[in-house]
């Protein structure tokens, strides 16, 4: 091993992780840029209010609008993007655009983290084990519902379950993360906020689900005709023994990538489905940034995916690295 | 290494052609995703002699979310439209911003790669940081901000080619957005055909840059284009439906995603009305399935070694 060799790949990492932010951070600056629109009457009121010469002059002053827009205004842009600072929300007057993403933010996660953890416990298992027996009855019949799982937009199970469990059995909720009115103790809430939870995670997990399955199944199925499984059974070894100790390690190995790059469109997976149950997170902000023109809010959003995005994708290519000796 | 790229046939190209359809239509899914496809795109291309013109909200005849019955065999909509008669073009539409969608990406996709594995140094370099970009983000996001701002700046109104401005922008898009894989592909393919002898004596006898790319190291790509094609319109279907789904769409032509987010608004799913969201959905899934089990197929043929999917 080298490792003058290993830090040079990580700097590669990182520096390609930072110039995709900074291409996301300058694409949003472009957009801003590019709507119909002086920007300081937009700020005056979303270009709805009338507002006097001297008014809008002040805020373009105020604003540094009235500077060149390169390299002036394009490095405040991204130096606020830096500090956090996001801008002003139309829709929301006056809120900054970051507070509005953390307050929504929460709901988010936990819809995504808990769906993430089903989907990877129930697709890595049945994937894996799909793998192992490979042609047998679960093997064909599961990668055809993994397949057909894989190729279903999430937001419209969603919506089939609501139909279903919601309007015709009314088992569960079909709207929202707390019913209406409150509880009062905080147990009651939390078994609220569960059953409010149910049929967007189904819905989420079903697609992720498929997907899992078919990158273990495929991840498996490579493993189990190495030459080392051949020496293993050749030493001995039970068909347990072989695939807790030789199999089941090697074959994580795709599938761990695959999960570290999930985690970072997860966000963005989720706001279709977040559409469908008026769930109070980054989905349902994006809606209203959308239906509202709220440029400012849909930036932030688009800031945030490309984040996570960016962030997941380096600790992907960083995991690999470390797993697998072969790639540094 | 690229057993796949040269495919010499001594039996000419028609007995060519039919052995790799034997072989291809020997994959049970992609017999299934053909028959899917051929059905759809025959309703695709005459909408009007299946279920006559579009309904809208004025020439509606039904009752107002009415279940399926003889005379809506899938139901009416939240003003009385016949649920099959939207279906049936939303298909076009939907299977136009598709294809459309993906014939851009294709172009852009194989121009950059091949230009990328040809020329190769810092050409090479720049072009693929910029498929990078597009490869880590995906279409839908980068569609989610570009679409609503290119859309303001256009205006709503109008059309452009035959689509409502909302269409064009949405199809546009996805093709600029989606092509990095594309250029990955094309790229690794170019940098070993460039190697090969023929390329070589093309060069000799004085063929241009140009003309070796197209004449001889594009025909050599058509396998690896083919097979990521249908990859990427199933992709293409499934991102210009969640647009749709959150109102990027025009009900004026409304695609199935579309539908999916007219079902929604109007409470469709609470209200019970199955009919109205499944039909679009059913559609979408059926398509988008078939792409992806022709590309698996597509793949399995050309490159019998690298199995994704049985």
């Amino acid at each position: 091993m080298n490792g003058g060799g290993t830090s040079r790949h990580i700097g590669r990492i990182l520096i390609r992780a930072i110039v995709t932010l900074l291409m996301v951070a300058i694409l949003n600056f472009i957009l801003f840029r590019v709507i119909p629109g002086d920007p300081a009457k937009l700020l005056l009121g979303g270009g709805r209010v009338s507002a006097t010469a001297e008014q809008i002059e002040a805020q373009r002053q105020n604003w540094g609008l009235d500077r060149p827009l390169l390299p002036d205004q394009l490095v405040d842009y991204l130096s606020a993007t830096v500090r956090g600072d996001l801008g002003y929300s139309f829709k929301f007057r006056g809120r900054h655009v970051a507070d509005l993403i953390l307050e929504r933010l929460p709901a988010t996660i936990v819809l995504v983290a808990v769906a993430q953890l089903i989907a990877i416990v129930v697709g890595v298992m049945l994937g894996m084990y799909a793998g192992w027996r490979r042609g047998g009855a679960l093997d064909n019949g599961g990668t055809v519902a993994s397949l057909l799982l894989f190729s279903t937009p999430s937001f419209w199970v969603g919506m089939i379950l609501v139909v279903v469990f919601s309007t015709k059995f009314g088992w569960l909720p079909g709207y929202g993360a707390y019913s209406p009115g409150g509880t009062i103790s905080s147990i009651d809430s939390i078994l609220d906020h569960l059953r409010h939870l149910a049929l967007p995670v189904t819905a989420l997990a079903l697609g992720l689900i498929g997907q899992y399955v078919l990158v273990a199944r495929a991840a498996m199925s490579d493993v189990v005709t190495e030459d080392y499984m051949v020496t293993a059974r050749a030493k001995g070894l039970t068909n347990r023994q072989m695939l807790m100790r030789h199999a089941f390690r090697n074959a994580m190995l795709p599938v761990v990538t695959l999960i570290a790059l999930n985690l970072g469109y997860a966000v963005a997976g989720a706001i279709t489905v977040e559409a469908v149950f008026a769930w109070p997170g980054i989905g349902g902000l994006t809606v209203e940034a959308l239906n509202a023109r709220d440029y400012p809010v849909l930036q932030g959003v688009f800031l945030l995916l490309g984040a996570s995005i960016v962030v997941s994708n380096m600790t992907a290519d960083l995991a690999y690295g470390l797993l697998d000796p072969r790639v540094r | 290494m690229s057993e796949s790229t040269t495919r010499y046939s001594p039996l000419g190209p028609a007995r060519a052609v039919k052995g790799f359809l034997q072989q291809l239509l020997s994959h049970g899914g992609a017999k299934v995703g053909l028959v899917c496809l051929v059905f759809f795109l025959g309703v695709a291309v005459m909408p009007n002699v299946l279920v006559g013109p579009l309904q809208t909200a004025v020439n509606a005849t039904g009752d107002f979310l009415a279940p399926p019955s003889s005379q809506h065999l899938l139901g009416t909509d939240e003003v009385g439209r016949d649920v099959l008669n939207l279906v049936v073009h939303g298909a076009r539409i939907s299977l136009t911003i598709a294809l459309l969608a993906t014939l851009i990406s294709l172009f852009v996709g194989t121009s950059i790669g091949m230009i990328a594995g040809y020329y190769g140094g810092s050409v090479d370099v720049w072009l693929m940081r910029l498929a990078d970009f597009f490869f880590v983000m995906p279409s839908f996001v980068l569609a989610l901000v570009i679409t609503p701002v290119v859309l303001e700046v256009m205006g709503r109104g109008g059309d452009i080619l035959g689509f409502r401005p909302s269409l064009f922008v949405i199809l546009v898009v996805i093709g600029m957005t989606s092509w990095a894989f594309v250029a990955r592909i094309v790229r690794s393919q170019t940098l070993s055909l460039k190697e090969r002898t023929f390329i070589d004596r093309a060069r000799v006898v004085g063929s241009s840059n140009f003309s070796i790319m197209v004449r001889h190291i594009l025909p050599n790509l058509v396998p690896q284009i083919a097979a990521n094609g249908a990859l990427v319109v199933a992709s293409a279907i499934y991102v210009e439906t969640s647009l749709s789904f959150l109102g990027l769409g025009d009900p004026l032509q409304p695609s199935w995603g579309t539908l999916l987010s007219l079902a929604q608004r109007a409470g469709a799913a609470s209200a019970g009305a199955w009919w109205y969201l499944g039909a679009p959905g059913v559609c979408v899934l059926s398509v988008s399935l078939s792409f992806v089990l022709i590309g698996n197929a597509l793949d399995d043929t050309f490159n019998p070694r690298r199995r994704v999917i049985p």
